[in-house]
This record gives structure tokens, sequence and C-alpha cells, in this order.
């Protein structure tokens, strides 16, 4: 009977022994794994530039500047730094207050004035359809530049803005390059759009 | 031996806990492993309702179109594994337009035909959209193109004019138009790339002519100069007399208006015609094949594509590994993300409308839907999803993206935003 009741008893903590290191194991085994964090996003993919609109010329400012806002606005994730503030066009210079660099505070709209010195009117876009502002952008994921495509408003007031202070130059540019017949292939745009929707 | 007995209810007692702690524990994780291995079928018993799938899926164009299909499919396998919607199980259907306007057409009335379908997403081509709108339109059945990108579709064949109406209440899309990509690929050739001599070709389709003009118009405002144009067949792929053609104008760019399978052929044969110069085309060549077709020389060329890349967005992560797991053979290419988007708000639709109606569909549930989906709003792969009063995406991005190593590289991307 002793014996019986060793063996039994040894048996008993075996089998329970096994069972709890089976369950445990396979517990272990097949324990949820955290999901890695989300990385990053790029900075472009949080930050929201809109036009604003015309504004007063700035004082000290040349005659014939475009002086205009836009509103940034930082949505989710870590701090974006503007880092530069640029235009794509040559006959261009651009200023802006604040001046870059500067952080966004995330989901404030910060208005940021933008001004437009021409310094030659042939490097400049006659009547471009959506001119983009070119910004450079810093998060913790990475340095990216990004273009910013302000829309039909924008795009207007600039036009306006350069035919006010190049407006001669412009035009005479415009007959100069007629005469010489470097436009003279046939106007695609105008033989495309008519057949648009003409599959 | 009270001792001994006490022992003994003691041992029985710790074997009871432990078989049931066991138990308890096989339960819980057998519970767990049931939440994993649940397939998109799950949830049999209700309501099913189909997705239509229109795109190209055999032919010349059907590496967009199957990643179409698959990224609509993968969508309804999450809402069924998820049970988005309760009581609803979605089904893909899918049907191929062979990118032909006809097959389109007769497509569609097949979608129309079945009652249980109550959304489709497609086509790729928007010279087949153009064929298939009115027919959805008039049985207010919602489609949702992750592809077309002409702007008339949604704004009227007057939007170039300023005059923007919108032609069909129950078309959307979640890819943005030429009227943003043509310009946007412009402005990058001229100021960032400093091309100023354009020779613009294009397919003479809906797409490829629509997209080559709305370039053409920003080329030409920027100040650069188009020194020749010419259309092609996209029926052959013969481009020599083009090529010399372009040799001869002195250009310094292409851009071309259509699909990769005649802009690889083209861009190999105006190199080989002595025009080293760089083939500009739009989402419709932003494709591995193309690559291929182009071969060596097509290093340089530059493609425009909807949106910011895929790989790029912390949004798309999920989708992207998601995918892979679901073990399809072809890759889910340029519609991808938007492809499940664009499925996800057909669902998010059938959502709404279930919650509004005591969780049952209405019996007029094709109307509703469409109604729901100009109100659709969420996180999808590609940022967030929602449409305008046009139906056309609010989230606007673009990408340049420049054949290197074999590959295609991300140059700059921009938002629009106006």
């Amino acid at each position: 009977m002793e014996f019986c009741a060793r063996h039994r008893r040894a048996v008993l903590a075996s089998a329970a022994a096994a069972v709890l290191c089976a369950g445990g194991g396979y517990l272990f085994a097949t324990r949820p794994h955290a999901e890695p964090p989300n990385p990053v996003p790029y900075p472009s993919q949080v930050l929201d530039v809109r036009y604003l609109g015309e504004e007063g010329p700035r004082t000290g400012t040349p005659e014939g500047s475009f002086t205009f806002a836009v509103r940034v606005t930082a949505g989710s994730g870590p701090t974006v730094t503007v880092l530069r503030i640029s235009q794509p066009y040559s006959g261009l210079s651009l200023t802006s207050v604040p001046k870059p660099p500067f952080r966004t505070k995330k989901g404030f709209g910060h208005k940021i004035v933008v001004t437009m010195n021409v310094t030659e009117c042939a490097n400049t876009p006659r009547n471009a359809g959506l001119p983009f502002l070119d910004v450079t952008l810093r998060n913790t994921r990475a340095i990216e530049d990004h273009s910013y495509i302000l829309g039909e408003r924008y795009a207007h007031d600039f036009a306006e803005a350069l035919q006010v202070a190049c407006g001669n130059e412009l035009s005479s540019l415009a007959k100069q390059e007629n005469a010489a017949g470097i436009t003279a292939a046939r106007s695609a745009g105008s033989h495309y759009v008519d057949r648009t929707n003409r599959p | 031996m009270p001792g001994k007995g006490l022992l003994i209810v003691r041992q029985r007692s710790l074997i009871a806990i432990t078989a049931a702690l066991a138990a308890g524990a096989l339960t819980l994780t057998a519970c767990g492993s049931r939440d994993d291995d649940g397939g998109s079928d799950s949830g049999s018993e209700g309501t099913t309702v189909v997705i239509g799938v229109d795109a190209p899926l055999t032919g010349d164009l059907s590496a967009l179109g199957l990643g179409i299909k698959n990224s609509v499919d993968l969508a309804a396998k999450t809402a069924n594994k998820e049970k988005t919607v309760e009581g609803i199980t979605f089904k893909v259907e899918a049907l191929d337009d062979q990118a032909q306007p006809s097959s389109g057409q007769q497509n569609a009335t097949k979608f129309v035909a079945d009652k249980d379908v109550l959304g489709v997403v497609g086509p790729l081509n928007s010279s087949v959209a153009e064929s298939m709108q009115k027919v959805f339109d008039d049985a207010k059945l919602t489609e949702v193109s992750p592809a077309n990108t002409n702007p008339a579709l949604t704004q009227g064949t007057k939007w170039n004019g300023g005059e923007k109406a919108r032609p069909y209440k129950s078309y959307f899309r979640t890819a943005t138009t030429d009227a943003i990509q043509g310009p946007f690929a412009a402005q990058y050739v001229f100021n960032d790339a400093k091309k100023k001599k354009v020779y613009v070709i294009d397919d003479k389709k809906t797409y490829g002519a629509g997209l080559a003009a709305t370039f053409t118009d920003e080329f030409k405002k920027l100040g650069g100069k188009v020194v020749g144009t010419q259309h092609i067949d996209p029926d052959t792929k013969d481009f020599s007399a083009v090529a010399t053609q372009v040799k001869s104008s002195g250009a310094d760019v292409v851009y071309y208006g259509g699909e990769y399978p005649q802009a690889g052929p083209l861009s190999k044969q105006i190199k080989a015609a002595g025009a080293k110069i760089p083939l500009v085309g739009g989402d419709g060549i932003y494709s591995a094949d193309f690559i291929k077709l182009s071969g060596a020389s097509g290093t340089g060329d530059l493609a425009t594509s909807v949106g910011a890349p895929v790989e790029d967005l912390p949004s798309a992560k999920e989708f992207v590994a998601n995918y892979k797991s679901a073990g399809y053979k072809e890759a889910y290419e340029a519609y991808g993300g938007y492809s499940y988007d664009s499925g996800w708000a057909i669902i998010e639709a059938v959502k709404k409308v279930v919650e509004d109606n005591d969780g049952k569909l209405p019996d007029d549930a094709r109307a509703k839907v469409t109604e729901a989906m100009q109100n659709v709003s969420f996180d999808g792969v590609t940022g967030k999803v929602s449409f305008d009063e046009f139906g056309d995406a609010t989230n606007k991005q673009l990408t340049v993206y420049s054949v290197e190593g074999g590959d295609w590289k991300a140059v700059k991307s921009g938002t629009y935003t106006g």
C-alpha cells in the first residue's frame, strides 16, 4: 500500500507537471505577438498647405511683387519642420514670414505669408494652370521635398500678378516667338480637346 | 493517517485545478486560432452582396486588370473575416472587358441584371467607362473606378471651359484626374527636368488623347515649345516612322498619352532611331511591363501616377502584407491600393444602408447604396477616402517616377490642395 501510494503520487505529480509544461508551452508558442508599431508617416502625408489668398504688399518689397498667404497644418505623427519654401521658376525669387526653418504644431493652422519677386520676366510662367509651391519637410522619418499644387484661385492670382509685373515684356516676348515661328507646330491643345471624349 | 488523507485530497485538488487550467487554456487558444483561420466566406448565414469587378483580365493590359481584381477580392475577404457588415457576406464577381468599350458595356448590362450586385469596381480605361456609365446610372447601380483619369467622366465634356457638370450621380472614382495629372507632368518636365521642346504622341483614345491635351496645354503655358505631334495606331507595334519624325524634330523630350503596351516599344524605337531623349507618360505606362518592353534604353523614362507610392504609406502597410499573405499570383500594380479603397467604399456604403434599415438591406438597396457613397469617408490604404460633389476623390496626390536600375523609382510627389 505504502509503495503504491508513493508511486501514484509520483505519477500524478509527473502528469500534472507534464500538463502544466505542455499547456504553458502551447500558450507561450501561440501567445499573441505584439504588432510592430506603424512606421512614422512621411512628413508630406500629414502636412496640409492651403492657399488663403492675396495679401497686401509687405513693407520694403519691390514694386510688382506678389504677396499671398497659405495655411500650413500638420496632422497626426511627430512634429514636422518646414525647412524650405521655394518655387520652381528661375525668373522669380521667394521669401516668407516666418522664415524657414520653423516647426509646426499638431492640429494648428500656421499662417505663412509668402512674397514672390520677379527677377527676370523672360523666365517666369506666363499663365501656368497649376503652379507649384515646393517645400522641404523634415520629421523623424525623413527629409522630403514635396510640391503643393494650390489650385485654380492661386494660379489665377499668380498669373495676374505676373501680368502686372511683366505685362509688356511678356507680350513682346510672345510676339517675337510667334514671328519666329517657334510655336508653329499644330496647336495640340485645341486639337485634342475637341475629341477628348471620343474614343 | 489523517495527514496522508489530507495529502491525497490536496493532490486531487491540484490535479483538478491543473486539468481545469489546461482545459481552459486550450479552449482559449482554440478560440484564438479560430479567428486566425477564419476564411473569406465566414458568416455564411445572412445575405450575400456581390461586388462586381470590370477590368481587362486578359490581353495587353491584364497586369493592371488582375491587380485591380485581386485587390477588390482582398477587400471583400477582409470585410467577411472582420464581419464589417453584420449579416452580410460579400462576394466578388469579376468580368473581363479586354479594354474594349463594347465588352465593358455588355458587362455592365450583366451586372445590372444580377440583383445581388450592389456596386461595381472598375473599369481601368476611361473609354470603357464612357460606355458603362449610363447603363449603371439607369439602374442606380454605383460604380467606383480606381483608375479612370479622364476629367469629363465626372465633370462633363465642358470641364475645360469652366462649365463643370456631373453627368452621372452613380459614378465615383478614387484616382485623381488628368486635369491635374497632365499639368503636374508638364510642370515637372519643364521646371525640374528642364526640357523645353516636346514631341507629343497619343493613341487617339479617350484617356491618351485627353492626357496629352492637358499636358500640352500646361507645357505651352509654361513657355515650352511643342515641336511636333503625332497619333499612333494602338493595334500595331511598329512605330519606326514616328520615331524618325521625333529624331528629326529636335525635341528634347517625348510625351506619350496612352498605355504601356505601346509606350514600351515606342520608347525603344525612338531611342533606336537615334533620339536619346526620355519618353514621359502618365499612369497608363506606370507598370513593370513598360520596363520590360522598353528595354535597357528606357532608363531615364518618366511616368506620373496617381497617389503617393503605396509602399511609403503607413496606411498601406497592412494592405501590402495581407496581399502578400493572400498568395495572389499577380502584383497589385499601380491601382492596387485604389482598388482596395474602391471596394471598401462600396462596403462602407452597404454598411450605412444596412444600419439605417434595422440591420437588413432595403428593397431599393442599389439606390440607397449610391446615395450613401456620396458621404462615405474612411481612412483607406491610400489615405482619407471620400468624394467631392462630382464624385471625384478628395485625396489628390501624384508622383513622378523614373526608370532606374530596371525599376520605377519615385522622384517627386505633389498634392493638389486647391
